[in-house]
């Protein structure tokens, strides 16, 4: 279900569209407006490594006028139990231009705001698929 | 000479335009025809250009040209001084161009040059250009940056070393001295980056005339003269006379406005690729990455002792930081300007300093305000404190027991250092007793103990500093591998009413000028200031010129005008014989009269003046006119010095530190404008204080910059300061005819140490006994240090 283009651009926060352009890669057009970050991005989002059905990495490309982010997210999955999966991740987003000068001081900031915000819309989805 | 202004703090004469907002600068311009530049630049400090592609920005509106790195890849810009590998092979000089095309080396590279009709329409037509990168590993430290393994700034460059170099004692009596010394303090410690922060960006205006085939640079410089030699010579392949280089107002330089920048030759060449002038102005975001950054230092520094407390030797081991390409000056600060001073105030009988200058993935690092003597004096005097603390001494004692003798240099000998330097004069000791005495030490010390027992720790910081100014002889920087002469021009003009025009190279971007030079010259020739203009920054008008750095003006440019007041006064004292009928040797002159010497018969300057250019009764062999310019070459470099005091209050709970007072005692050798000379120092106080406090440029490990605005950089402001505590003692330089020593860099220069040291010494006051905090000393890292 994470795998799927609309499940994913529903759950990720300022994601707006995220278009199939071959197996595993996306393109992305994200808008983000956390504080002195504020643009709209155009990039790509590759599935790699993907072991089905624990882990995948994300590898998120993003340029946009006021900086670029490369991001590498390894999803892990876990099942606890039958009905329950634990979802954890752990990245690294490196970051240029405009947005590294003036926006990394708030950026751990606006990555947890987004992180927080990626899990409830999660839930969220699964509560309505689920009903 | 009478004395009439000199020693007075006249108000400036230019600060009616500049506090009215009447100042014009550079951007202020507006040029028919003119066009706007945008800089389209890299967001990776390391990355391989795969493809440029400009065609959707070329189709853009109001899109005039744009110039990318292939159109102007046989222009490179050079650096001003050559230094030598220790075995003598000379320095690594990789080129830097004016636009990359094959590789960006630090965050801000310029790719392309974008010209529009407006500012806006360049940048967006910018923004429309695709460029390939190919991300590339990036090395920011340099000490890290000489490793093997480490990632390449320029390939044919081995181990990103561009040279290195050593200055002092060999380095086996160094290692000898310290071998027998009964205590030796060490300390690892880093000079960290800062960036300039000049209050008006850089600024630039090309301008092409087809008609007279002459062009005109108008540039947010500090030095106009060298930046069209650099230019002309050097860069473009100019002919000289056919390009004129103005310098307006301008706002503030601090050292970053020296130096040649590529900007400055791109608008020169694209006014006539397009034949219509065209206007660069960076934003302040673009000045964060590419203003010319100061300072980044890593070292290792030893200083030795004998049981008494006396120096035995110095022995240090320094990486210095270049940047991605070599700026004008870039080469001479971490080893001419810093190497030099390492005898600071003391007899130290052995030093070694072992400096490696390397590149890094950063904005090029030059002179910023002191330009290595800062990081000389913050060496020595961390050095001092500490050792103080170490051997359970007092810090003013073990200085005043080390200290080099008074002198004056004129009945007692310069100070010849173990660093090639001799010192013209000083009374070390006068300084730092006159500073003691300002603070009231021994009440102080009690008020420590007390406050011990508080929450709110009280440290006092001692920082005893030289420097060396009036920037420079040029046969000694010439066999020091300076690829200029640092001499200076002044030209006075006595105009047929005598009233007088001075045309100078010196550069005012904020020092005074227009009225330090206007009283040397009224009090000279016995007229009012009114009657004198002083004319600067523009190389058709002024002669020639080296410009203003290195607290040079007054001590090499105003002795230039010196000299030829007094070409003016020899050629009017002929003048006023032959009317006077008298022979020449009878003439004296004083307040502006020529006057037949226990006669009351004279003639008054104006009088001359008119005479010499309506010469009827004239003397017979002598050439009409009243004007006369002169090189002046100085014999010696000058030695202001000082002492610098500070208390710092911390609080023990939060690490917060408060500056309560500060104490400089400067001797800058004779003053002109006791006002002007306060300010100075007020100015450099706050540079050095914030970057022992507030300031420092950050990159992350990928070579990001991450603190590039003022939201990110901390600048320090009126209200963290307390008022200045300033006193002077005066020792009149005895090599130039105005006993100046120079003062717009002492402030900077003194008062970091001073302060670092204040905080060093609270946290022992504390029992903290802490060797060192990284500057700048935030609250969050002195909590750290005591946590």
């Amino acid at each position: 279900m994470l795998m799927n283009p609309d499940t994913l651009a529903k759950v990720t926060p300022g994601i707006s569209r995220l278009e199939l352009e071959r197996e595993g890669v996306y393109k992305a057009i994200a808008e983000v407006k956390i504080g002195p970050v504020n643009g709209k991005f155009e990039g790509r989002a590759e599935v790699a490594d993907p072991v089905a059905p624990e882990s995948f990495t994300l590898k998120v490309v993003q340029n946009s006028k006021i900086g670029n982010v490369s991001a590498d997210i390894r999803m892990h999955l876990k099942p606890v139990s039958d009905s329950e999966t634990e979802l954890s991740f752990d990245g690294k987003a490196d970051m240029s231009g405009l947005l590294a000068r003036t926006g990394n001081r708030v950026m751990s900031g606006v990555a947890n705001t987004l992180t927080k915000q990626f899990f409830s819309n999660f839930e969220k989805e699964l509560a309505a698929q689920g009903a | 000479m009478s004395n009439k202004f000199i020693g007075k703090s006249i108000k400036r004469i230019e600060d009616k335009r500049f506090t009215t907002g009447k100042g014009r600068y550079t951007d202020d311009i507006v040029l028919p025809g003119m066009t706007h530049a945008y800089m389209l630049r890299s967001p990776y400090a390391h990355a391989r250009i795969n493809r440029i592609d400009t065609s959707e920005a070329e189709t853009m509106e109001g899109v005039v040209a744009i110039i990318t790195g292939e159109e102007v890849s046989h222009y490179s810009v050079p650096c001003g001084w050559q230094v030598n590998f220790k075995n003598g092979d000379t320095m690594k000089e990789p080129p830097h161009p004016l636009l990359v095309k094959d590789k960006v080396r630090h965050v801000g590279d310029a790719v392309a040059m974008v010209i529009a009709e407006t500012r806006e329409q360049a940048q967006d037509a910018a923004e429309a250009i695709i460029v390939d990168y190919e991300v590339l590993p990036a090395v920011v430290n340099a000490a890290e940056a000489v490793k093997d393994g480490a990632p390449l700034v320029h390939d044919d460059v081995p181990n990103n070393i561009c040279f290195d170099w050593e200055i002092g004692n060999p380095k086996a009596e160094v290692d000898e001295a310290m071998d027998g010394a009964h205590h030796i303090t060490s300390l690892e410690f880093v000079n960290q980056r800062l960036s300039p922060n000049a209050m008006e960006p850089r600024s630039y205006i090309g301008h092409y005339d087809s008609v007279y085939d002459k062009y005109t640079l108008y540039t947010s410089t500090q030095n106009p003269h060298l930046i069209r030699l650099l230019m002309c010579a050097f860069v473009l392949g100019l002919p000289e006379h056919k390009v004129r280089v103005v310098g307006p107002d301008v706002g503030g330089g601090f050292g970053s406005k020296i130096y040649h920048y590529t900007e400055e030759a791109l608008v020169t060449v694209a006014a006539k690729k397009i034949n219509r002038p065209v206007k660069w102005t960076e934003t302040r975001s673009e000045a964060f990455q590419t203003d010319a950054h100061g300072r980044d230092h890593v070292t290792h520094a030893e200083m030795g002792f004998d049981a008494a407390g006396k120096i035995v030797g110095l022995r240090i081991k320094t990486f210095a930081n270049l940047g991605a390409y070599l700026s004008t000056f870039s080469t001479a600060v971490p080893t001419y300007l810093h190497g030099t001073l390492l005898q600071g105030l003391y007899t130290t009988p052995k030093i070694h300093l072992d400096m490696t200058c390397a590149f890094t993935h950063t904005t090029a690092v030059d002179a910023y305000r002191g330009a290595g003597r800062p990081e000389a004096t913050y060496l020595l005097e961390r050095l001092m404190d500490l050792a103080a603390h170490e051997m359970d001494m007092d810090p003013a004692e073990l200085r005043l027991k080390n200290f080099i003798p008074p002198f004056d240099g004129v009945e007692q000998p310069g100070y010849q250092t173990n660093v090639a330097l001799q010192y013209d004069s000083g009374n070390y000791h006068g300084v730092l007793e006159r500073g003691l005495q300002m603070l009231g030490y021994e009440d102080f010390r009690k008020a420590q103990q007390e406050a011990a027992q508080t929450g709110k720790l009280l440290g006092v910081g001692f920082s005893t500093y030289i420097e060396a100014c009036g920037i420079a002889p040029s046969a000694v920087v010439g066999s020091l591998g300076a690829r200029a002469g640092l001499y200076e021009v002044g030209q006075v003009r006595v105009q047929p009413t005598g009233k007088v025009s001075v045309f100078t190279g010196a550069h005012s971007h904020g020092q005074g000028h227009e009225t330090t030079f206007a009283q040397v010259v009224a009090d000279r020739l016995g007229i009012p200031m009114e009657d004198v203009d002083i004319i600067h920054g523009d190389s058709d008008t002024v002669a020639f010129g080296m410009g203003t750095y290195g607290s040079r003006s007054l001590a090499v440019g105003g002795s230039a005008i010196m000299k030829s007041l007094d070409k003016i006064i020899e050629k009017g004292a002929k003048i006023a014989a032959h009317k006077l009928e008298c022979s020449e040797e009878d003439i004296v002159f004083a307040d502006g009269k020529f006057t037949v010497t226990g006669t009351d018969r004279s003639l008054g300057f104006g009088d001359i003046a008119l005479t010499a250019y309506v010469p009827h009764v004239y003397p017979q062999n002598l050439e009409p006119g009243l004007d006369f310019s002169s090189f002046y070459d100085p014999k010696n470099f000058t030695y202001p010095y000082g002492c610098h005091i500070c208390v710092v209050e911390v609080d023990k709970e939060t690490g917060e530190t408060k500056v309560k007072r500060f104490i400089a005692v400067d001797d800058v050798g004779t003053v002109i404008n006791p006002m002007i000379v306060d300010g100075q120092i007020h100015g450099g106080l706050a540079q050095g204080i914030g970057q022992a406090l507030m300031e420092g440029v950050e990159y992350d490990e990928t070579g990001q910059l991450i603190n590039g605005s003022y939201m990110d950089y901390t600048m320090p402001r009126a209200d963290d300061f307390p008022m200045f505590e300033l006193d002077r003692q005066e020792t009149p330089c005895p090599h130039n005819p105005l006993g100046v020593k120079g003062a717009g860099e002492a402030g900077c220069i003194g008062s970091t140490p001073a302060a670092v040291n204040a905080v060093i010494d609270a946290l022992w006051s504390g029992g903290f006994k802490v060797k060192d905090i990284k500057m700048p000393l935030t609250s969050e890292r002195v909590w750290r240090a005591m946590n």
